[in-house]
């Protein structure tokens, strides 16, 4: 930890060579898994051993089971991750300017939301999304994302809007810019590294989703990735080939989505806080 | 930044849009719902879907997967039922499982289905018992495993000079020159159901089959002797005899186990010879099987049966064609296990297959194909003891026994007292 | 800090953030009290989840479940699991983060490797980590008899004094990615002039480190010790898909019981009786402690 304050020139080979051995554990399951996805059944059985001969077909079983499902999967993670931190964010907000009692008790009202074991809001949800009439569609999907994303989404950013040096917002009020102003003008701007963030982390999230997946898409309609990539591990016997095969596939968008708002993090600091 | 909010804003905008315009449709749902999601499973029940399409073009299903296991299907069945949006027909277990549905008023008897089909001749008469509920039938049972069958390496068995045992005593024999030969005599695998399949035929030999169904009624005290007795044979014959680490393993590395030779047997249902034929073993050659010592002329049996919610309307043809020998010989062969419908041709089946199938029609005369105790007994009290089986033969000493038949002795008293057993 | 209640701002300042939080609130109201409202209900009464018919109970789903050695088992694993969530993948994500914080060759690489396992969905995760773990022919293992550490080589996920710590292993690689995308923004965003003042006054690394850059860190540290502890309580996709909980329960936590009891046994009154303890126990432990270290930054802002 010390090594990243010292002198650049000194110690970054060490810390090169650091996150070298870093990397090399960190990539060791997944070394496993790209074997895995390239080996024949009859192969598997060794664990370790290098595939005969690298065996595409695991891809082309993998792509046929989630294909279709990839699309939906972008169409409800992308608005949906938007979605929800725009509406954390607007929560945020408030939360973090005010400091008396009542914005204390919504704050607390709102976390406790955090708490909620998913699995025994289903069946109320179910009935809520069919009178909506939101089940099996995507846009049903991108609000329970959102509603489900609000205690986490203003927790996050309310303590990252609280990192926002005060004088930034007293300074925005003598020169006559409103509560909303110095939101949309100054404080996200400023915010925008934690914002990415968030939007990284619920990317994520979203896109792994499986149990309101699972509970509120029926069809090919909106059924999304991890549906479909789970089929392949039910039943007795796990296809573990096509299985990895499927996972190496379906985490690109979220390393894609992690490189883009990436890009926002340097931004946000390079545009900085000034206004 | 302000013109990424109007962006967001205007998505949201489009959002909106796009909800009204998707809240006209609503989901018509003629599906049938099974968790074989994947592989040759998800072929042998895709194929029966088409067939009865075929056979039935007015009141075509789809089929739709559940991924995960019984208890995912349970909780979409929960959503659905509760919802009103029943599937046409899915996949269940056999007897306890179908009677907490009958009970709940979820499900309809299939009586003139199974008239039709003429159930009564054409499934085991052991199996017919535990898809009816109160004399009526609720389900069509598609496949079975067997579950009471040891497969060992014949390469290996040739090799040292052995012979499949017949009796416990030539078991242990043949274990202790396993293991004189440096191979791990038994192979075993994690979670609540592999040992308690072992553990079924020290129970058989204690108890012999109608004490086996007497057991399923809750008659028998986990206390009494004979339970005792069986807990002790199924240590000294099963559990001392399981490779090292066994507990650490899932069902499929347990079977890697015997294909790479570190174990000479596994006592598993019978997808795991499917399980080594696509590894490259032949059957007859490289493995074979032999009925787990003690057992007698019994002959165990998972399955897996359709039933239908009572809302469903277009369920009865898919139970006519589910039940026929036609689709029955389609699912079997693609799922590589044997057809429930005994009037199957039996071409179908690979080596494995047609030898279980004389071993079961040997047991059928004698009335003997025994359904897993596991779903014959109430739900809560079947998971117990398959979790208390795993406890037991992870660290089988007589003070663990002790703790494992009070829990389970404690708790068929509370089922007793629920009136939770059902006659079978 | 409080916002001049004097000045004529301050109302319309209050009404701007009445409008702000209307829709968060409203769909919290929406989508989480109905649902716990029922729960709580329903964990009074007994009920097999199938059934039109439910009985009242009134308290015996609770009385039975604080009698229970299953449940004090998996109460007690998931206080491990918070122990354990609060120190390792927060200290990894953050050490991680500060590696790369300063100029280093192939930064995006590393980002990116970092990054990946949190990309996984669970069930993935719990399959490679299966093998990994195999006991006999398992990377970890093999990798160990390798080193000549072979005799420390454990039956990872067939012991039950192991089980919950082999899953932690794999855990701490799958979550570690959200503690450093959160300490990597956080670190974004700091003053650089702090640091460097700190710097040119004399200060080494490490004090620099603990008495600059932590305490800056602060909101960072917050959100994720905050979502971690939340996490730690409702753990359940990993230990579902590696071990169901098992063996026998071993590495039971609180959720993986309430889907088993829900779903596993049909006995849905009990299951949300689990899952309302699970509620009140994080209000009441987790929840004062989120909000405690809330009001601690506005005092070192103040």
């Amino acid at each position: 930890m010390s090594a990243s304050s010292l002198p650049a020139d000194r110690d970054a080979p060490i810390r090169f060579a650091a996150a070298v051995l870093l990397s090399a554990v960190f990539l060791a399951p997944l070394g496993m898994a790209l074997l895995t996805s390239l080996k024949s059944p009859a192969e598997i059985v060794q664990i370790l051993s290098l595939p005969h001969r690298p065996d595409w077909g695991n891809y082309a079983v993998a792509w046929n089971q989630i294909g279709r499902s990839f699309i939906n999967s972008i169409a409800i993670t992308l608005p949906g991750a938007l979605l929800s931190v725009l509406v954390g964010a607007i929560g945020a907000f408030p939360l973090s300017q005010l400091r008396g009692r009542t914005g204390m008790i919504i704050y607390f009202f709102l976390l406790t939301g955090m708490l909620v074991p998913y699995q025994i809001v289903q069946v109320p949800l179910f009935d809520l999304m069919r009178h909506l009439g939101l089940y099996n569609t995507i846009p049903g999907m991108w609000l329970v994302h959102t509603a489900y994303g609000v205690p986490i989404c203003t927790f996050f950013l309310r303590n990252f809007f609280a990192s926002v040096p005060k004088s930034i917002f007293e300074a925005a009020m003598l020169d006559g810019c409103g509560p909303a102003g110095y939101f949309f003008r100054i404080l996200l701007p400023a915010s925008k590294s934690g914002l990415a963030a968030l939007a990284i982390i619920q990317s994520r999230s979203i896109w792994n989703d499986l149990l309101f997946a699972m509970t509120l898409t029926s069809t090919d309609r909106a059924r999304p990735v991890t549906v479909q990539l789970n089929a392949l591990t039910s039943g007795l016997e796990v296809q573990y080939g096509p299985l990895m095969a499927s996972t190496l596939i379906s985490i690109v968008p979220v390393v894609v989505a992690y490189l883009v708002f990436q890009k926002a993090f340097v931004r946000g600091m390079l545009g900085g806080s000034s206004k | 930044m302000l013109k990424m909010t109007r962006r967001t804003a205007l998505l949201l905008a489009a959002s909106i849009i796009t909800l009204s315009s998707a809240a006209s449709a609503q989901e018509s749902s003629s599906e049938v719902w099974t968790y074989w999601g994947s592989g040759a499973e998800k072929q042998a029940i895709e194929s029966v879907v088409a067939l009865d399409n075929q056979k039935h073009p007015d009141t075509e299903v789809t089929h739709r997967v559940i991924p995960g296991n019984t208890l995912e299907m349970r909780r979409q069945l929960q959503t659905a039922l509760l919802g009103g949006t029943p599937p046409t027909a899915y996949q269940s277990a056999m007897g306890y499982e179908l009677k907490t549905f009958v009970d709940a008023d979820q499900l309809a008897s299939i009586d003139s289905v199974w008239k039709q089909v003429k159930g009564d001749e054409i499934f085991p008469r052991g199996l017919q018992r535990v898809v009816k509920i109160d004399g009526k039938p609720y389900a069509i049972p598609l496949n079975m495993g067997v579950i009471s069958n040891v497969f060992y390496r014949k390469d290996v068995f040739d090799k040292l000079g052995l012979q499949p045992p017949k009796t416990i005593a030539e078991f242990d024999a043949v274990c202790d020159k396993l293991a004189a030969a440096g191979i791990a005599p038994l192979g075993n695998a994690s979670g609540p159901f592999w040992s308690m399949y072992n553990f079924y035929a020290p129970l058989l030999s204690v108890l012999g089959p109608d004490g086996y169904f007497k057991m399923a009624q809750g008659e028998v005290s986990f206390t009494s002797p004979e339970i005792r007795k069986a807990f002790e044979l199924y240590r000294d014959t099963f559990v001392k005899h399981y490779s090292k680490n066994w507990s650490g393993k899932t069902w499929a590395q347990g079977g890697d186990d015997l294909v790479n030779k570190d174990v000479g047997m596994y006592m598993m249902g019978d997808w795991v010879s499917a399980y080594m034929k696509e590894r490259g073993l032949q059957p007859g050659k490289d493995y074979d099987f032999f009925p787990a010592p003690g057992i007698g002329k019994a002959t165990l049996i998972q399955v897996d049966v359709i039933a239908t919610p009572k809302e469903s309307k277009t369920s009865d043809n898919f139970l006519l064609t589910a039940a026929s020998t036609e689709a029955q010989a389609s699912f079997n062969k693609y799922k590589g296990s044997i057809a429930a419908n005994l009037k199957t041709d039996p071409s179908i089946y690979d080596y494995v297959g047609q030898k279980e199938v004389k071993q079961l029609q040997a047991s059928e005369a004698e009335n003997v194909v025994l359904p897993n105790l596991f779903f014959l007994l109430p739900t809560n009290l079947g998971s117990e003891m398959g979790n208390q089986l795993e406890r037991f033969a992870s660290d089988p000493s007589d003070a663990t026994l002790d703790t494992v038949l009070k829990t389970l002795e404690a708790l068929r008293l509370q089922d007793k007292e629920d009136d939770a057993f059902v006659n079978w | 800090m409080s916002i001049t209640s004097a000045t004529p701002g301050a109302s319309r300042a209050r009404l701007v953030y009445a409008l702000f939080l209307a829709l968060p609130v409203l769909l919290f109201a929406v989508f989480y009290l109905l649902p716990v409202a029922e729960t709580i209900l329903t964990s009074f009464q007994k009920w097999n989840g199938l059934s039109a018919h439910r009985t009242w109970v009134g308290l015996r789903n609770y009385t039975a479940l604080f009698g229970q050695e299953r449940f004090l088992h998996s109460l007690i694993n998931n206080i491990k699991w918070l122990i354990f969530y609060l120190l390792a993948p927060p200290s990894l994500g953050l050490a991680l983060a500060l590696l790369l914080n300063r100029e280093i060759r192939g930064e995006t690489i590393f980002k990116v490797i970092f990054f990946l396992p949190y990309a996984i969905p669970p069930v993935a995760v719990a399959s490679m980590w299966r093998w990994l773990y195999e006991p006999s022919h398992g990377l970890i293992t093999v990798v160990m008899q390798s080193l000549g550490l072979g005799a420390l080589a454990q039956n990872w996920l067939g012991n039950p004094a192991i089980v919950t710590y082999a899953i932690m292993g794999a855990a701490l690689w799958w979550t570690a990615g959200f503690s450093f995308i959160v300490f990597s923004a956080g670190l974004r965003n700091l003053p650089s002039e702090c640091i460097e003042a700190a710097r040119l006054d004399g200060g080494n690394a490490w004090q620099i480190f603990w008495r600059v850059t932590f305490p800056l860190l602060w909101p960072s540290t917050i959100i994720v010790l905050g979502l971690s502890a939340v996490d730690a309580m409702r753990i359940f996709d990993i230990v579902w898909a590696m071990t169901n909980g098992g063996p026998a329960y071993a590495s039971d936590v609180l959720a993986t019981q309430m889907y088993d009891v829900a779903f596993g046994r049909l006995n849905m009154g009990q299951a949300s009786a689990i899952a309302v303890t699970l509620l009140v126990m994080a209000a009441v432990f987790i929840l004062p402690y989120i909000t405690y270290m809330a009001r601690h930054v506005e005092r070192t802002e103040a």
